[in-house]
């Protein structure tokens, strides 16, 4: 399990990390995102975003436990 | 159509919602119920090495940070003082026992002669070979005193282990039961990881736990050894014997406690150096035997 991950020295909890990549993910992808017909069938769009948002941050969490060794990034 | 549209779209959007909150419970069950901490540290037993006797340091046998066997000398405290004054009550009882020989010849010779000296001479004289005797047993156990601290300069190590913080240098003068220097017990050191009073109820005596040290990508493996048996209680102030004093506090926020559990080592990867005070992020692996523990949910 990876849970702290140091930049220059700061070891900062895994999750914040995790958190800034989703956030960054869900940033590039929405233009794609907005060419798919599945977005008109949303009422708000940015909820979408926000569960893509989760979904990723999650996703990131969990496949950083089962695929980085320990010493690549923390 | 319009109707259906409209249908289908709610559909979607709950959908959705419930992705969101699945995700949610997904980062809070990894977040904050596994039993995972950042929040340990090696620990390792200290024994801090005090002279029994006072007086100036007049040889130090250790280096700062050497390793030592238990038994090793580690300092010497002014043996000739106390060379000195094992002469010296050795003397004292020598001259108590020719005291004594002398009073018992004296008392011998008194007692033959009943006829010509008096009672109360005989009894003095009795008296007296039994409070030189009485003195002897009193300047033998000075003696042996004076041999024990004599013997006591010798500074030896208690406990294997590593020296450490060690400033001390001929010359120093040392009083009894000053620490001199601090020894780290090397066979206790183990990790403790601070959890969570949340994470505890997946933690049982036994698992199986793995240690990373901060900056250290190998695993060391251990297990968990026991749970601290109570921690202080921060809301509430007093003694036993006194009434008890709650602090009136109201908290929107509360914060769980940290329980310590302590992680006995089973196995450190060559090259890896523990040394105690290092962070550790500790990871519990709870067995599967069956156990029900009930989380509750963020509520």
């Amino acid at each position: 399990m990876i849970e702290e991950i140091h930049v220059l020295g700061v070891y900062m909890p895994a999750a914040l990390v995790w958190a800034i990549g989703a956030a960054v993910l869900v940033y590039l992808l929405r233009v794609p995102i907005q060419r798919l017909p599945i977005y008109r069938l949303l009422w708000h769009p940015s909820l979408f975003e926000l569960a893509l948002f989760a979904l990723l941050w999650w996703g990131l969490s969990a496949s950083a436990d089962l695929l980085l060794p320990h010493g690549v990034l923390s | 159509m319009l109707h259906r549209h409209n249908l289908l779209r709610s559909i979607a959007t709950l959908l959705v919602l419930l992705v969101i909150l699945a995700a949610i419970y997904a980062l809070w069950i990894r977040y904050q119920v596994e039993p995972v901490t950042r929040d340990g540290k090696v620990r390792a037993d200290m024994v801090p090495v005090a002279a029994d006797v006072s007086g100036l340091v007049t040889e130090v046998r250790v280096a700062d940070n050497g390793e030592v066997k238990r038994g090793d000398v580690l300092f010497v405290i002014d043996r000739p003082r106390y060379r000195i004054a094992l002469e010296q009550a050795q003397a004292v009882l020598a001259s108590q026992q020719a005291a004594l020989a002398q009073a018992v010849r004296e008392d011998r010779r008194n007692r033959a002669m009943t006829d010509v000296i008096a009672a109360e001479a005989i009894e003095q004289g009795r008296a007296r070979v039994e409070e030189l005797r009485a003195a002897i047993g009193q300047a033998s156990a000075a003696r042996d005193l004076a041999r024990f601290n004599l013997e006591r300069t010798i500074v030896r190590a208690p406990v294997d282990g590593t020296v450490s913080n060690v400033s001390l240098q001929p010359g120093v003068y040392l009083t009894a039961g000053k620490p001199a220097l601090a020894l780290v017990y090397t066979r206790s050191m183990r990790v403790e990881g601070y959890f969570e009073e949340t994470k505890l109820p997946a933690i049982r005596v036994g698992d199986p736990a793995s240690v990373y040290l901060m900056g250290v990508a190998d695993e060391i493996k251990g297990h968990v050894e026991s749970i601290a048996g109570g921690v202080e209680d921060r809301e509430r102030a007093g003694a036993d014997g006194q009434l008890a004093n709650v602090n009136p506090s109201f908290t929107w926020v509360r914060l769980a406690q940290r329980i310590p559990v302590r992680i006995a080592i089973d196995a450190i990867p060559a090259n890896v150096r523990m040394i105690p005070g290092q962070t550790a992020t500790v990871v519990v692996h709870p067995r599967d035997d069956g156990r029900a523990v009930r989380r509750s949910l963020p509520w």
